[in-house]
């Protein structure tokens, strides 16, 4: 008797819920909920893994054509009643409801309902197994749906999405605005998942210009009056441990350049029209900004092919040594030394590293047109020496392919005006060594001209040259 | 009682209770132990580290350091530290606020009165930079916009030796590896046919304090790893050559059976220093073809030895020395420290600097220019500097035209370029006195920490386990100075 007893009661529990539940999805605009209710909405996230786990298990039970037992139903749509009620009780707390919110509410709620249904037949005298089947895939289906779109209103939308470097990365202009390519993307990256339509917390939003300027309950965060001051960075600066402190510990967190921009832009005066240009040279910004424009070599590096210790250990001799620019890089740094017997045929070992080598010291050996042809197809070069070899123009037409260069050394070599037509096409070219060529002035003028991000070193300045080479040290005065 | 111990004497005859007594606490003290040391049963031995040796950890910036140490200690105040505020109070004694309790030497402890003593020399703005540089120093003034000058080096240590070898091995005692070695050992040699670390030493005619080999040694570190002396004139390494009578092939034959019959004995004993051993004969061997080549300066232009000045032809010189740096770190040498000895002016200051940077100014802007033109700062490291400063009072009698100035380690002036790091700067900043840093002080440790940044090595991570612990060249402390890294 007690047994049948405790099981009724769990039916107009179950019944109550669900009646509550109703209510609550046709009355939503207008409930007000008194504090202590509010706050059992913040159980939300942690019984939302019940019904989940239960309801699966029950569902495969059945799929699969076992018995369910009576408990393991009846939690699972307890368990998704106070689930869907606690969760209107945290929605009614956010102010206004993003289209993901909604979603996820509505599916919520279907989930409960039609766990209910299913308790119902289940119980009932008749079984209707057919029927059973439809309503566990229903279920099943909404509640894989209820519950992503419930992962993605806490952890942002993106957060199940394959990560895609290429796609995140927005590229930088040459002359960036400082707020919509520098700043909005730190937000977006660190700030949004929590301060969006979907999820604003603190009434705030973080999601673009205007929203940033209206700031949140406690007011703006970027005040005008008083920059230094202002909300945003306050919270940015506060310690880690503080709880007020953004983002809370345990999200990812601002680095030192991230840290540096909101602060500059803030002190700047937080405008949406300020460019790169309009910043002095010396600002503290510009460099963080060139740096974000160039992503660090570390990337491009990332898709080199693997080359093992063992190649690398095989290749090295006395006179040729290979190295990894970083322990577990796979880009190499290829020095080689004039052995006592030159020949060209000492490249073509290298030719199993060739796409790996970002860096090529040949300087001062007796190259040859062989050599010249193994290292055109070192597509990778960022670095390469040729100094004090014998290349003429040919020859460094041959390295046309080798568009990565960053760095090239040619001083000590016969290479004319011709060369520099090809040099020109190097366009991540960084520095030019082309001291004693036969180069002659106006060509590289030209160059320097069109080129005046490129570090073209021709030999040292002729004033201060002299006055090394005129005066007499020993004339330093003596007081 | 008794009964008990005769039981515990023989390990075999215990009972069952003692037994599980004896085991309770033996598991509970292996229990805690493994919790008092996280990695106690790990099979990874904590003594080895973790990366790869001779490989950067990170992509450097600089391949190769030249260190052009100033031993005995330069005047920051007659060089890069301009202080007018000396010249306005000159004569007055130290304000007891600036000197705040400093130990001195036994040189001026004695000295009743510590007057405030100006450079003697001038002090002019040079480049983009607007760096100070003393009429002493021209040439270095005309490539300021190329340097780094920290003004903020401080030390522990107040005399030369404690001083020296702190900043060559990061203790003021004896006994660890060098920071050359330090770098072999982490990064290896680029060049198998030249040592991976390399000194040359040179001398003034100023007061000069001695300098060890000790300085350039590779302490507990694997000898290969220790600085070779190249001497000037005939033999830059001695015994290297072969002996009259003895032909090039019939000294390859001679260590191919030597080294086989080591090899031998390597099967044997399994002793690693035994290949090392052959491995050094090998390049010893090739050395003797490397080295004379390396070492001729009569391969360079007329233009190069103008611009290290005519000096640069004697060898033993300075300017030779410097220029032999340049062709030692073309040809791949990873580390080469350069001494010039004779700076320690606890007299006759203004005379005798005046002679010591005449022997270094030229040689020193020279390198540089040379190294930037043949690109070679991109990837090399240069360093200038000395062991301490020196005092703002002045020592022995008070003659503003021939004073003395004694050993000051709280606040000295280096200056560094190339090789990640800023050119065109100024980091620290001293007092109007120059006595104290008031403004990024950078100790040795930082120092050699950010050395290490700049050669792609986290100096907190290559360590050597030797006696027990592990050992690192900034041992417990050092934080790379990012701000004048590029």
């Amino acid at each position: 008797m007690d047994r049948t007893n405790s099981i009724r009661g769990l039916d107009y529990l179950i019944f109550g819920l669900t009646v509550f539940l109703i209510f609550c999805s046709i009355f939503e605009s207008q409930l007000q909920l008194p504090n202590l209710v509010a706050w059992l909405g913040r159980w939300h996230p942690l019984v939302l893994h019940f019904p989940i786990v239960l309801l699966l298990i029950a569902i495969f039970l059945g799929l699969t054509g076992k018995n369910i037992p009576y408990v393991l139903l009846t939690a699972a749509t307890l368990s998704a009643l106070i689930t869907a009620v606690t969760g209107f009780m945290l929605g009614i707390e956010a102010s206004s409801k993003g289209d993901l919110l909604q979603w996820h509410q509505w599916l919520g709620t279907a989930v409960a309902l039609l766990s209910v249904l299913w308790y119902w037949i289940f119980t009932s005298v008749a079984k209707r197994p057919i029927l059973q089947k439809i309503i566990q895939v229903f279920l099943l289906i909404t509640v894989i749906f209820a519950g992503h779109y419930g992962g993605m209103v806490t952890h942002g939308e993106d957060f199940l999405a394959i990560p895609n470097k290429k796609n995140k990365k927005i590229e930088i202009p040459e002359n960036p605005l400082i707020y919509s390519h520098i700043v909005q993307p730190i937000l977006d990256d660190k700030c949004v998942s929590c301060h969006n339509p979907n999820k604003k917390k603190g009434e705030l939003l973080l999601t673009d210009f205007l929203a940033l300027q209206e700031g949140g309950e406690n007011g703006v965060i970027i005040d005008k009056t008083n920059l230094n001051n202002s909300e945003l960075l306050n919270r940015l600066h506060l310690p880690l441990k503080d709880e007020d402190h953004m983002p809370p510990e345990g999200k990812p967190q601002l680095n030192e350049d991230e840290l540096i921009i909101i602060e500059r832009w803030v002190a700047l005066g937080a405008s949406d029209t300020l460019q790169l240009n309009q910043l002095s040279n010396n600002d503290i910004l510009v460099p963080i900004i060139n740096k974000l424009k160039n992503p660090k070599k570390k990337k491009s590096w990332a898709d080199l092919p693997e080359v093992d210790d063992e190649t690398i250990e095989k290749l090295n001799s006395d006179y040729i040594n290979i190295t990894r620019i970083a322990s577990k890089s796979n880009a190499l740094n290829v020095l080689v030394f004039s052995p006592p017997t030159y020949s060209d045929s000492l490249f073509m070992l290298l030719q199993p590293i060739s796409k790996n080598t970002v860096q090529l010291d040949a300087s001062e050996l007796p190259l040859s047109e062989i050599a010249i042809n193994i290292i055109a197809q070192f597509k990778n070069l960022e670095w390469l020496e040729l100094d004090k070899t014998p290349i003429t123009d040919v020859e460094v037409e041959k390295l046309k392919p080798l568009t990565k260069l960053e760095i090239l050394k040619v001083y000590n070599t016969a290479i004319t005006d011709k060369s520099i037509a090809v040099i020109e096409n190097f366009h991540n070219l960084k520095s030019l060594f082309v001291t004693e060529t036969k180069i002659t002035k106006t060509r590289l003028d030209e160059f320097k001209k069109t080129n005046p991000d490129v570090v073209v070193e021709d030999g040292i300045d002729k004033e201060i040259e002299e006055f090394f080479t005129q005066k007499d040290t020993a004339t330093v005065e003596e007081k | 009682m008794d009964d008990d111990n005769k039981k515990s004497e023989d390990p075999l005859k215990i009972n069952r209770r003692h037994f599980f007594s004896q085991l309770s606490v033996g598991i509970g003290s292996l229990a805690l132990g493994s919790l008092l040391i996280p990695d106690l049963f790990s099979s990874k031995d904590p003594g080895l580290i973790t990366h790869q040796l001779g490989i950067p950890q990170f992509a450097p910036k600089a391949k190769r350091i030249i260190y052009l140490f100033q031993a005995g200690a330069p005047s920051q105040l007659e060089s890069f530290d301009y202080k007018p505020t000396l010249k306005k109070r000159m004569g007055e004694d130290l304000p007891d606020s600036i000197r705040n309790g400093q130990r001195l030497t036994g040189m001026t402890s004695g000295q009743d009165k510590f007057p405030l003593m100006p450079s003697a020399v001038n002090f002019k703005q040079y480049g983009k930079s607007g760096a100070w540089v003393s009429d002493f120093f021209p040439h270095i003034g005309k490539i300021a916009d190329e340097l780094c000058f920290v003004k903020s080096m401080h030390t522990e240590a107040i005399n030369h030796d404690p001083a020296i070898t702190f900043f060559q091995t990061g203790s003021q005692q004896s006994g660890r590896p060098s920071m050359g070695s330090w770098m072999s050992y982490g990064l290896g040699s680029e060049n198998k046919n030249l040592p991976s670390f390399v000194v040359l030493t040179s001398r003034g005619k100023g007061n000069s304090q001695g300098l060890y080999s000790k300085l350039w040694s590779s302490g507990f570190l694997d000898s290969k790893h220790q600085g070779v002396l190249l001497r000037s004139g005939k033999d830059p390494v001695l015994y290297l050559n072969d002996p009259d009578g003895l032909s090039r092939s019939d000294k390859r034959h001679l260590l191919d059976n030597v080294s086989s019959l080591n090899k031998i004995h390597h099967v044997d004993t399994g002793d690693d220093e035994i290949e090392s051993r052959i491995a050094q004969y090998e390049m010893a061997y090739r050395m003797q073809m490397s080295v004379p080549d390396v070492m001729d300066i009569k391969q360079e232009p007329e233009h190069i030895i103008k611009l290290y000045g005519e000096d640069c032809q004697v060898p033993g010189t300075y300017a030779a020395n410097a220029l032999q740096a340049r062709r030692l770190a073309e040809n791949g040498v990873r580390f080469i420290q350069l001494y010039h000895q004779g700076w320690d002016q606890h007299g006759g200051l203004p005379h005798e600097m005046a002679g010591q940077a005449k022997d270094v100014d030229q040689a020193s802007a020279a390198l540089i220019l040379d190294l930037k033109q043949r690109g070679m700062l991109e990837d090399t490291l240069v360093v200038w500097g000395g062991e301490f400063g020196r005092t703002n009072y002045c020592q022995g009698n008070f003659d503003p035209k021939n004073y003395g100035r004694d050993h000051h380690p709280r606040a000295f002036s280096i200056w560094m370029a190339g090789g990640g790091i800023k050119p065109g700067i100024t980091y620290g900043k001293t007092d109007e006195f120059g006595y104290n840093v008031v403004e990024n002080p950078v100790h040795i440790n930082d120092f050699h920490a950010t050395l290490m940044h700049a050669m792609g090595i986290n100096h907190e991570e290559l360590t050597y386990k030797y006696q027990g612990r592990r050992f690192r060249l900034t041992d417990v402390a050092g934080d790379v100075v990012k701000d004048i890294l590029t």
